[in-house]
């Protein structure tokens, strides 16, 4: 019989790039001895480009003291994968949570990632595909929606997926997205843009996408913390 | 096979996305290959111990969950490891994956070849893969890892508990 198994969310709101890393290490830490049971963070970053741990600094196409006049933020991380942008009205999803108590490796866990993204865009009507000729990311077409950059240290997972909603894509131009050249950059709101497709409020779809993830991991519990019940500074 | 097609038709019936489908087969878990005469760590790492050298790498279940290894993070010569403590990372399917140490010891030599060739570790885990060799502190710690029986049902179990 199996033991159900519970999901904790905590929505967060925007926070600061380094703040959600240094929060991540510190429940990764806590997780991996047991002291808390599978977290995912739920949260948008102000404008953040970051790197992998690869430092494929070459895909940042502008200085990075112009970044600072734009009003982002330059950050390089252990995650896996190339360079990227986080910003407004992209849902980022941090999940915190043991690949061994559920027998997943990396790939298998990086598909359910691209899953989660490929089921919200169906909620919407746009057929979206992941593994694009072996590319980890969730394309429309060949318009990149999401992206993901995973770390797994001691079977952990932290990092995890990025999610355009409505965020502002020209901030993806200063950047070669994810190594790849010549591929468009896309978002929920440019896929519905010439469909009947209401989008509802953000923070309803970016709650969907959780939904999706916790759908496709096999969660039968999902417990929802806003910022108020815990106590972080953003 | 037909479990399967089972799979992906009612996955087509409640409009569920089919991506993860076709890794559904449990039965396909199986058939990692695991060495006789090596040691093994429960976060999937090998050690071959020759002499006074311990040779450690990742097994093919590893690498086989991994998928494409594109760039290797390895220590620098001269420096130590300790057991269950990771030394180096790989990097798959935009994921890195850190690698632990199942002993602990001074590297003595590290497997350079894996810069320019990542993919060793998918195509010869045991062999050409090999991620560096040290000189073990405390030989006793490698009672306490797994044989390759013991091993392979480690597998199993886990890959079953999803």
């Amino acid at each position: 019989m199996r033991i159900p198994r519970k999901l904790e969310v905590w929505r967060l709101g925007t926070v600061n790039y380094l703040k959600a890393l240094k929060l991540q290490e510190k429940l990764a830490s806590d997780r991996k001895i047991n002291k808390i049971s599978d977290t995912l963070l739920s949260l948008q970053h102000p404008p953040t480009y970051t790197l992998g741990k690869r430092r494929t600094d070459y895909n940042l196409l502008v200085p990075e003291s112009e970044l600072k006049t734009m009003g982002a933020e330059l950050h390089y991380t252990q995650r896996g994968g190339d360079i990227t942008f986080h910003g407004p009205h992209q849902a980022v999803l941090y999940p915190i949570i043991s690949l061994r108590d559920i027998g997943l490796g990396a790939r298998k866990y990086v598909e359910n990632l691209e899953s989660t993204m490929i089921d919200l865009s169906s909620l919407y009507g746009v057929k979206a595909h992941g593994q694009r000729k072996c590319e980890t990311g969730v394309w429309v077409g060949d318009r990149k929606i999401g992206a993901i950059g995973v770390r797994i240290s001691s079977g952990i997972t932290s990092h995890g997926l990025a999610y355009n909603i409505d965020p502002d894509l020209t901030f993806f131009k200063h950047i070669v997205p994810c190594g790849i050249a010549d591929k468009d950059v896309t978002s929920l709101r440019r896929e519905t843009r010439q469909t009947d497709m209401v989008l509802p409020d953000e923070e309803v779809v970016q709650d969907q996408l959780v939904t999706c993830f916790a759908r496709l991991f096999g969660y039968n519990d999902i417990i929802w913390k806003d910022k108020n019940d815990l106590e972080i500074d953003g | 096979m037909a479990l399967r097609i089972w799979a992906s038709s009612t996955a087509n019936a409640l409009r569920l996305s089919t991506a993860t489908t076709p890794h559904f087969s449990p039965l396909s878990r199986c058939f990692s290959s695991v060495l006789d005469g090596l040691k093994y760590a429960n976060s999937h790492e090998w050690v071959k111990h020759e002499g006074s050298v311990a040779t450690i790498g990742i097994t093919d279940h590893a690498q086989d969950h991994l998928g494409e290894v594109v760039f290797v993070d390895l220590p620098d010569t001269g420096g130590s490891v300790t057991k269950a403590t990771g030394f180096g990372a790989v990097e798959s399917v935009k994921a890195t994956s850190d690698v632990n140490s199942p002993i602990s010891g001074e590297i003595v030599e590290v497997n350079t070849k894996l810069s320019e060739t990542p993919g060793l570790i998918n195509s010869s885990p045991y062999e050409d893969g090999w991620m560096i060799k040290v000189k073990p502190s405390n030989p006793s710690e490698l009672e306490s890892l797994m044989g390759a029986k013991e091993y392979t049902k480690f597998c199993e179990e886990e890959d079953a508990a999803h």
